[in-house]
C-alpha cells in the first residue's frame, strides 16, 4: 500500500547532522524525499506524520561502498561439459565482461537489501557478480519499486577481482594479472586507433569495435576509476602493481589486511574501503589459578600461540584506527561482513582507538565524498535527500537499536522484537518426511551444483538415489539414518577410476532442508533444496 | 626543461620502484673462509658494510657499530642458491595452454611462506621462483632474495637480476595437455613442435613489430601497430637473448632436441633443469654451452627417470657442463649442503667443485654471478656459517646472511616464525605431510583428476 | 706343425674366452670363505676393534678379532685402512612392491579395502627391481618392507637385499601393519573442517575397535575348536597378533594420536607393537618411554608437523625420544626408491642431539632387537649372518665409498645399473664427433 502522505516531522530528536555537528533534541522534516529542515524549534507543517523520536539519534543513512545488496545472484549452470579448448575460452567463461552493468540485475526485493536497511544503511555501491572482470558498479538507494528506482548514479566505478577462471584461461592469480595488463593495452591501442581514425579516415582500415575493449575506455580516460577487490595484503600488492604499470585510478574494496600496507596504498594514491568484518574475538578463558603452577610445556606453547593469534585479531580491529592516523581516506564495505555482526564490529573498532566521530564519518560522509555524491547524500541537511536512520541510543551504543530507517524519504519501521531461542535443529519437534523428490542445490567454491535426491520410506527402512547435474550419475544413497527431522546419508561417487564417498548431512523443515556435503577431502559445503510438490 | 622534466620522473617512479631493501654491516672473525672461486682461507675476517663484502684478510678491526660475529671454528661459505623452487610464490601453474609465456611468477611473490625462513636455516640466501612444468613453454620466472621478515614482497625480488622463462619438455606436458585435454602436445614430437611453433610466431610478431617502428618515423606515415600480444612480446624477447630459458628435461633424446631447436633459432642462453639424463649427452651440452641443474639421487619416482643414475652431476662436470644442484623440493632446500655432499660419494668431486654447485655455479646459470655465488670483494654480502664443514653430514647452519643482514641465527631465533598469524586457526589440529614428500611440485595445479568432479580449482593457495 | 698350431688356436681361444670372461664382469653374488683383515672393525655391541680381522663362512661371521687363525683356500682381502660395519637395517619401506612411482602398474604396496592384513608383502616382492643392487652397495642391507593404505594394510616383511626368490630374501620377521586412524590434516589438498576430520576419525577407531573385538572373539572361537574355524582370512591374519606371537606395526604421527595408541594398545592387551612414523614423537617422549614401545622414526630429513614448530624438529627427533628414553630405530621413508640415504637420516639424527654412537645403533643392532632377529644380524659378533660391508670412513659422510657388501655370507657384486650407466657416460665414447 502506497504510504499516505511524503512529509513527514521527526520531533525532540537528537541530530548527528555530520561527524563533531550535533543539534540537542531539535527537528528534522522531510517532504517528497528531500530534507526540508532542521533546527530545533520548528514549525511542524499541518500534513506531516509526526514521528515523536523522544531522545533517539537521527544521523544520515549510511553508505556502504562496496558489496552485492540488492543484485540478484545469477543461477550457476553448471557446465558439466569438459572445456575443449581451455586457453582459449569464450571471454564469459574466463570471467571478462567488463561491458556487463550491474544495473541490469537489481532486484530492490532481495532480502540482502531489507538486512542491510534494517542496520542504517541507505546507500551502497554495487557491483554485478562474475569472475576477473564482472562489469561495471552502481551507485543504488536501499529502497524503491523497481530497479530503476533504486539507481542513484550508474558506472559509478569499472569493478574488478584477482579472481582465475575454473578450468580454462586464466586459471591462476598470475594469468588473471598478465591477461588483465594484455586488455588493459589492447583497448588503449584500439582507443587511440578509433580516434585517429575518427579525426582522418583517409587510407585507413575501419576499427573493429570490441564491447570489451571499449568498456576499458572510461578508465583510460581516468573519468571512472578501477574498483579492485582487495581483501589480503597480498591481493593490496599485486594490485598496486597494475596500477603502477598502466596508470589507473584505483579505489581497494573490502580491505581486510592492509595495515603493512599504507605506504604502497599511498603511494598509488588509491582510495580505500575498509571491510567491516572482523575475525571473531576470542573468548576469555577464566585463568585457572591451580593450573598456572602446574603448566606443562605443551600448555606453554598453547598459550604461546593463542597469545599471538589474540595479537593477530587485535591488528584486524585496528586497522580502522591505523588507516585514520597515517592519513588515508576511507569508507567501509560490507561485502564480506555478516550483517548481524557489523554493529558490534564497529564497536570493536572504536573500542580500538577509532572515535566515534571518525566511525561515523567512514559511515556517511568520506564514502560519500570518495563516490561523488557527497552534494546529494552523507548529511542531515537541507536540500540532500532523505535518507535517515533513527536509533534508540546513540548507534554506536552496546544496546541500542535501529528504530526507524528512512530511503528516499520512505519510511521504514522496526519494532523491538524479544529474540525468541528457536533451536533450528530441533525444529519444534516436528518430524519430517523424507519420502519423495527433493531437488538441492549445493554451493561449492567453483559454482553451484544441482541435482535430485529421491527417497523412498518402505516400512521404515529408507532407499534413495541421488543424481548430479556435473556428473550426470544417478547413485545409490547407503547408510540413510533418520532421526527427528535430520536426516544423513552416503554415496559413492566414481572419479577417475577411484571411488570417493561424500556423506550428506540434511535438517529438514516441512519442505525445504538445508544441510551440508562432504566430499572426502575437499570440505563440505552448504547444501539446500526442496521438495518437488508434485510427489 | 623537458629533459630535466624526464630525468625527474623517471628518478621519481625509479625510487618508487625500488623497494626498501635493508642492507646491513657485519664483521665475521676468524672463520675458515670457503670463497669457492678463490681457494679455502684459514682464520681469516669477512668485513661487510652497507651489505656488500668490503674486505677479506686477517685482523680487521671492527667499525663502531657493526656487529660482530665470532665464527672461530666455524666456516663461512657463500649463502646457497637454490636454481630451482617454486617456493615464495603463490601460483604455480597456469596449466590451461600449452604456451602462457605472458604470465610471470613475480606478479605472485608471498613473502610470509615458512618455507622461505626454513631454506634460511638451511643456509640457502637466493631461489629462483619458477613456473611449474605443465606446459612446453610456461611463464617468466623470479629470482628472489630470502628476506625474510619484509613485509614488502617486492622487497623479497632481487632487483635487477637477469629475466628467465620456464620450459618443460616429456611426460608433464603431454601429460596435462595432450593425455589430459586432447590438444597438442601429446608426445614428445608434438612438444618440438609446439616450441617452433611458438618461436616462429614470436619471431613473425618482432618482425611486424620492428616493421611498424620503422615506417612510423617515416613522413606521412598513418598506421596502426600490430596487435599487443604479450605472449608473442615475451618469445620475441627470448629471440633477441634477453631471457634465460631454463628447460624442464629429463630424457636425452628430448635435452638433444632443444639444443637443436635453440640453436636453429640462434638462442644461447640456456639452462636444462632436473635433466636425468644429461649425463648421456654430456658431449653435446658441453659443446652447446648450456647449464644444467640437477637432483642429486632423485630417480624412479616416473618412468622417464628410471634410467637415471646419482652419478649425473660428476658426469656432467667432468665434462665441462656448468653443473648445479637444486632441489625443486621445501623439505631437499633445506639441506642442499648435503645433497652436494653426495657427489663426493657419487664421483669423488673435489670440496670447492661440490660446493661450486650450490653456490657459483647456479649463479651463473641465474645470470646473477656477477653479484653473489662466492666469497670476494665486492660482492653482495650472502653468506652462511656453519659449525663443522658443510660436505660433512654432522654440520649445521648456525647464522645465514643476506645483504649483510642476519636473517637466520639458531641460537637466538623464536620457534614459532609466522611472520602473519591466521586469526581463524584453530589452535590444536595439525598439519601434517605424510611420510614421503611430493617430489613433483613442478606440477602442482595441474592435477585435474578430481578436481573435475565439482570444477575444484586446484591450488592457489 | 699342425699340432703347434692346434694348440697356440687353443690357447689364444681360451686367453680370448678368459679375458671375455673377465670384462663381460656378471653381477652375481659370490659364496664361499673370506678372511677381511687389517680392519677398524666397529662391532655395535662389543666396541670398536683396531686392526682386526672377520672371518665369514657358509654364511656366518666365524670369528672376530686381532688373533684370527684364517681359514685355508680363504679369499683373504685386505681392509688396512678400512672399516667394517654391520649392514645397516631400514625399518620401513616399499623396496621391492614398487618401481615406478607414478605407474600404477608398477606399485603393489596398497590393495583395495580399509581390513585387509592377510594381504602379504612377501607375496608380492620382486627380488628383480631394480632399485635392490642400487640400495645395497650402499650398505643397507636389510629392510622391512611394509604394505600401505587403509586401516589394517597387511602384513610386513623383513628381508635381506639379496635372493632370486622372496622366500630366499626372507629374514624372519613379520608383523601386521595398522594405520592408526589420524586426527591431523592429510596435506595441503585436505581441505576437510575440523568437524569433518573428527567425525573421519571416530568414524576409523570405530572400525578398528570393531576389528579387533572379532579378532578376540576368533582366537577364543580357534582354541575352542582347536583350529578348526570358518574361513575368516582377515581374523586369521591377526590371529597371531592376538596371541602375542606376532608383532602390530602401528603407524601413526600426530601427537594426539600417539597418546591415543598407547592407550588403545594397553587396553586391547596388544603384547607385541612398534610404532612407526611418530614424527610427533618428540612431543609425547616420556609417555612412549613409559609405555615401553618401540618406534621407528623417520625419515629424519622431512618438514616440521606444524607451521609453528621449530625448524629442526624433525632432525631432533629421534633424539628427543632416545632421550627420553624410547627405543629408538630409524627408516629412511623415502619413495623415490632412495633408501640407500638411511645413513645419512641417521647422520643428520646424530648431528641434531642423537648422537653418532645411538644414531648408529639405530640402524643396525636396535632394529634387530625389537625385530627379533638380534640373534642373526644387526652387529658383528662370531655366530651372526655375515652381513657386513667394508668401507673407507664414517658410512654417515657423503665422501666415505664403500668397497664390499656382504648378505649373509654371499659378496655381493658392487654393480648397480646406475654405477653401470657411470662406467658407460664418464667418458662417452663416440663423444660429440661420431
Amino acid at each position: 500500500m502506497a504510504p499516505v502522505t511524503r512529509t513527514y516531522a521527526i520531533t525532540n530528536v537528537n541530530i548527528i547532522q555530520g561527524p563533531g555537528r550535533k543539534v540537542d533534541m531539535g527537528t528534522v522534516i522531510i517532504r517528497n524525499g528531500i530534507i526540508q529542515n532542521v533546527g530545533k524549534n520548528l514549525t511542524i507543517p499541518a500534513d506531516a506524520v509526526v514521528i515523536k523520536a523522544d531522545s533517539m539519534y537521527v544521523y544520515a543513512g549510511f553508505i556502504d561502498g562496496y558489496s552485492r545488496v540488492g543484485v540478484i545472484k545469477p543461477k550457476e549452470e553448471p557446465n558439466r561439459e569438459r572445456p575443449k579448448d581451455p586457453g582459449n575460452p569464450e571471454p564469459a567463461q574466463a570471467g571478462i565482461t567488463p561491458q556487463n552493468d550491474v544495473r541490469t540485475s537489481l532486484n530492490p526485493a532481495e532480502k540482502s537489501v531489507e538486512d542491510l536497511r534494517a542496520l542504517g544503511f541507505t546507500t551502497a555501491q554495487v557491483v554485478p557478480y562474475g569472475g576477473m572482470l564482472p562489469g561495471s558498479a552502481a551507485i543504488i538507494q536501499l529502497g524503491g519499486a523497481s530497479s530503476n528506482d533504486m539507481v542513484l548514479s550508474g558506472n559509478s566505478s569499472f569493478y574488478s577481482e584477482l579472481t582465475p577462471a575454473q578450468r580454462v584461461y586464466p586459471n591462476t592469480v598470475i594469468g588473471v594479472m598478465s591477461k588483465y595488463r594484455e586488455l588493459y593495452r589492447q583497448a588503449a591501442q584500439a582507443k587511440s586507433y578509433e580516434n585517429m581514425y575518427a579525426s582522418n579516415r583517409a587510407g585507413l582500415e575501419r576499427p573493429v569495435s570490441d564491447k570489451i575493449l571499449e568498456a576499458f575506455y572510461p578508465v583510460i580516460d581516468k573519468r571512472v576509476p578501477v574498483l579492485f577487490k582487495a581483501e589480503r595484503n597480498l591481493d593490496i600488492n599485486r594490485i598496486t602493481l597494475l596500477q603502477k604499470d598502466l596508470g589507473f585510478n584505483v579505489v581497494l574494496g573490502d580491505v581486510k589486511e592492509g595495515w603493512d600496507m599504507v605506504n604502497k596504498i599511498k603511494a598509488a594514491n588509491a582510495k580505500v574501503f575498509l571491510s567491516l568484518d572482523l575475525p571473531e574475538a576470542v573468548k576469555e578463558e577464566k585463568r585457572d589459578e591451580k593450573k598456572e603452577e602446574s603448566k606443562k610445556p605443551v600448555d606453554a606453547e598453547k598459550e604461546a600461540l593463542e597469545k599471538r593469534k589474540a595479537e593477530a585479531i587485535a591488528q584486524y580491529t585496528a586497522q580502522a584506527s591505523v588507516f585514520q592516523k597515517t592519513g588515508i581516506t576511507f569508507g567501509f564495505s560490507t561485502a564480506s561482513a555478516k550483517t548481524k555482526d557489523i554493529p558490534a564490529n564497529l564497536r570493536r573498532m572504536i573500542a580500538a582507538g577509532l572515535t566515534e566521530d571518525q566511525a561515523l564519518a567512514a559511515l556517511t560522509t568520506t564514502p560519500a565524498q570518495l563516490l561523488g555524491i557527497a552534494d546529494r547524500v552523507g548529511t542531515v541537511d537541507n536540500g540532500k535527500i532523505a535518507n535517515l536512520v533513527i536509533t534508540d541510543k546513540s548507534y554506536f551504543n552496546e544496546k541500542s537499536k535501529v528504530r526507524y530507517v528512512f530511503v528516499d524519504g520512505v519510511m521504514y519501521k522496526y519494532e523491538v522484537k524479544e529474540e525468541k531461542k528457536t533451536d533450528a535443529k530441533n525444529g519444534n519437534g516436528k518430524k519430517a518426511d523424507p519420502n519423495g523428490k527433493w531437488s538441492y542445490t549445493t554451493e561449492t567454491p567453483q559454482g553451484n551444483s544441482t541435482g535430485v535426491i529421491k527417497i523412498k520410506n518402505d516400512g521404515g527402512t529408507y532407499s534413495g538415489t541421488i543424481t548430479n547435474s556435473m556428473s550426470g550419475q544417478e547413485t545409490e544413497l547407503s547408510s540413510i539414518v533418520v532421526e527427528g527431522n535430520s536426516m544423513t546419508f552416503t554415496f559413492g561417487f566414481n572419479a577417475g577410476g577411484s571411488t570417493m564417498n561424500i556423506d550428506v548431512s540434511l535438517t529438514i523443515d516441512g519442505n525445504d532442508f538445508e544441510g551440508t556435503m562432504s566430499v572426502g577431502n575437499f570440505g563440505s559445503f552448504p547444501m539446500k533444496g526442496s521438495k518437488d510438490p508434485n510427489q | 626543461m623537458k629533459r630535466i622534466l624526464i630525468a625527474f620522473t623517471v628518478f621519481t617512479s625509479v625510487s618508487l620502484v625500488q623497494a626498501q631493501v635493508d642492507r646491513g654491516n657485519v664483521l665475521i672473525k676468524g672463520g675458515t673462509v670457503l670463497t669457492v672461486t678463490k681457494g679455502t682461507l684459514e682464520n681469516t675476517d669477512v668485513l661487510v658494510r652497507d651489505g656488500k663484502i668490503s674486505q677479506i684478510g686477517k685482523g680487521i678491526a671492527a667499525p663502531s657499530g657493526f656487529r660482530v660475529i665470532d665464527a672461530a671454528g666455524m666456516f663461512v661459505m657463500p649463502g646457497i642458491i637454490d636454481a630451482h623452487s617454486h617456493a615464495g610464490i603463490d601460483a604455480i601453474n597456469e596449466a590451461t595452454a600449452p604456451v602462457t609465456a605472458e604470465v610471470f611468477t613475480g606478479d605472485a611473490v608471498n613473502p610470509f611462506q615458512v618455507g622461505l625462513y626454513r631454506a634460511l636455516a638451511g643456509g640457502v640466501t637466493s631461489i629462483h621462483a619458477m613456473h611449474g612444468s605443465a606446459n612446453a613453454i610456461g611463464g617468466e620466472c623470479e629470482t628472489l632474495k630470502l628476506r625474510y621478515g619484509v613485509k614488502d614482497p617486492e622487497a623479497m625480488k632481487m632487483e635487477g637480476a637477469p629475466r628467465t622463462i620456464k620450459f618443460a619438455l616429456g611426460e608433464n606436458p603431454t601429460r596435462v595437455h595432450g593425455s589430459g585435454n586432447g590438444i597438442v602436445p601429446r608426445t614428445r614430437m608434438g612438444v618440438e613442435f609446439v616450441i617452433r611453433e611458438a618461436f616462429s610466431q614470436g619471431k613473425a610478431y618482432m618482425e611486424a613489430w620492428d616493421a611498424y617502428n620503422k615506417a612510423k618515423v617515416q613522413k606521412g606515415f598513418r598506421g596502426t601497430p600490430p596487435a599487443y600480444n604479450k605472449r608473442l612480446e615475451t618469445m620475441a624477447d627470448i629471440l633477441r637473448g634477453n631471457i634465460i630459458i631454463h628447460c624442464h628435461s629429463y630424457r636425452a633424446d628430448e635435452i638433444y632436441m632443444l639444443l637443436n631447436v635453440c640453436k636453429d633459432f640462434g638462442i644461447k642462453r640456456l639452462v636444462f633443469q632436473h635433466v636425468n639424463e644429461g649425463f648421456k649427452v654430456a658431449p653435446e651440452l658441453a659443446a652447446y654451452g648450456a647449464g644444467a641443474s640437477v637432483f642429486s639421487d632423485w630417480w624412479a619416482y616416473k618412468f622417464e627417470v628410471y634410467y637415471s643414475t646419482a652419478y649425473n652431476a660428476a658426469i656432467l662436470t667432468r665434462n665441462g657442463v656448468t653443473t648445479s644442484i637444486n632441489s625443486d623440493d621445501g623439505e631437499l632446500m633445506r639441506h642442499l649442503y648435503h645433497e652436494a655432499g653426495k657427489t663426493q660419494k657419487y664421483g669423488q668431486l673435489t670440496d670447492d667443485e661440490a660446493l661450486a654447485l650450490i653456490t657459483i655455479n647456479p649463479a651463473k646459470q641465474l645470470g646473477i654471478d656477477g653479484r653473489v655465488g662466492s666469497i670476494e670483494v665486492g660482492k653482495e654480502a650472502d653468506i652462511t656459517i656453519f659449525k663443522n664443514h658443510p660436505l660433512s653430514v654432522y654440520t649445521i647452519p648456525m647464522i645465514t646472511i643476506v645483504d649483510g643482514v642476519v636473517r637466520f641465527d639458531r641460537e637466538k631465533d623464536a620457534d614459532d616464525q609466522r611472520i602473519y598469524v591466521d586469526p581463524k586457526q584453530t589452535i590444536d589440529v595439525t598439519l601434517h605431510t605424510s611420510s614421503g614428500h611430493d617430489h613433483e611440485s613442478c606440477m602442482q595445479g595441474a592435477v585435474y583428476e578430481t578436481a573435475k568432479l565439482f570444477g575444484f580449482n586446484l591450488l592457489e593457495k | 706343425m699342425r699340432t703347434t698350431i692346434i694348440k697356440l688356436s687353443a690357447l689364444l681361444l681360451i686367453i680370448t674366452v678368459l679375458t671375455h670372461t673377465i670384462h663381460a664382469q656378471s653381477p652375481k653374488g659370490k659364496s664361499g670363505t673370506f678372511a677381511l683383515t687389517g680392519a677398524t672393525i666397529e662391532t655395535i655391541t662389543k666396541g670398536v676393534i683396531q686392526n682386526g680381522t672377520v672371518v665369514i663362512s657358509e654364511g656366518k661371521i666365524t670369528a672376530v678379532g686381532t688373533n684370527v687363525t684364517i681359514p685355508q683356500g680363504a679369499t683373504v682381502i685386505d681392509c688396512n685402512g678400512k672399516f667394517i660395519y654391520p649392514g645397516m637395517i631400514d625399518g620401513g619401506s616399499i623396496l621391492g612392491l614398487s618401481e615406478v612411482g607414478s605407474d600404477p602398474r608398477t606399485n603393489d604396496y596398497n590393495e583395495v579395502g580399509d581390513v585387509v592384513p592377510q594381504m602379504k608383502a612377501l607375496a608380492a616382492v620382486n627380488p628383480n627391481a631394480v632399485a635392490i643392487p642400487v640400495t645395497r652397495v650402499s650398505g643397507v642391507t636389510t629392510t622391512l618392507v611394509v604394505p600401505q593404505g587403509g586401516l589394517f594394510s597387511g602384513t610386513a616383511s623383513l628381508i635381506n637385499l639379496h635372493g632370486y626368490t622372496p622366500d630366499q630374501m626372507y629374514a624372519g620377521f613379520d608383523a601386521v601393519v595398522m594405520n592408526f586412524p589420524a586426527t591431523g590434516r592429510r596435506g595441503f589438498f585436505d581441505r576437510r573442517s575440523d568437524e569433518e576430520i573428527k567425525k573421519a576419525n571416530e568414524k576409523s577407531l570405530a572400525k578398528i575397535n570393531e576389528v579387533w573385538e572379532k579378532a578376540v572373539q576368533y582366537h577364543k572361537l580357534d582354541s575352542a575348536n582347536k583350529g578348526k574355524v570358518e574361513y575368516y582370512p582377515q581374523l586369521a591374519a591377526l590371529l597371531p597378533v592376538v596371541r602375542g606371537e606376532r608383532t602390530l606395526l602401528v603407524d601413526v604421527n600426530a601427537s594426539k594420536d600417539i597418546q591415543a595408541a598407547i592407550k588403545w594398545v594397553q587396553e586391547k592387551k596388544v603384547k607385541k607393537v612398534i610404532f612407526s612414523g611418530v614424527s610427533e614423537g618428540w612431543r609425547v617422549a616420556d609417555e612412549i618411554a613409559k609405555a615401553k614401545i618401540p618406534v621407528i622414526a623417520g625419515p629424519v630429513q622431512s618438514l616440521p608437523t606444524r607451521e609453528y614448530d621449530r625448524y629442526d624438529r624433525p632432525y631432533a627427533n629421534p633424539g628427543l625420544m632416545r632421550k627420553a628414553g624410547v627405543t629408538v630405530a630409524l627408516q629412511a621413508g623415502d619413495r623415490n626408491m632412495n633408501y640407500r640415504n638411511l645413513p645419512y637420516h641417521a647422520g643428520f639424527a646424530a648431528a641434531y642431539g642423537m648422537g653418532r654412537e645411538e644414531a648408529l645403533k639405530a640402524v643396525t643392532i636396535v632394529p634387530a632387537q625389537i625385530f627379533g632377529v638380534a640373534d642373526r644380524l644387526g652387529s658383528i659378533e662370531t655366530g651372526k649372518s655375515a652381513t657386513l660391508f667394508v668401507c673407507d670412513g664414517d658410512p654417515f659422510e657423503t665422501k666415505t665409498q664403500i668397497q664390499h657388501v656382504f648378505i649373509e655370507g654371499w659378496q655381493m657384486p658392487m654393480v648397480s645399473r646406475q654405477t653401470e650407466l657411470y662406467d658407460e657416460f664418464l667418458q662417452r665414447s663416440p663423444g660429440v664427433k661420431k
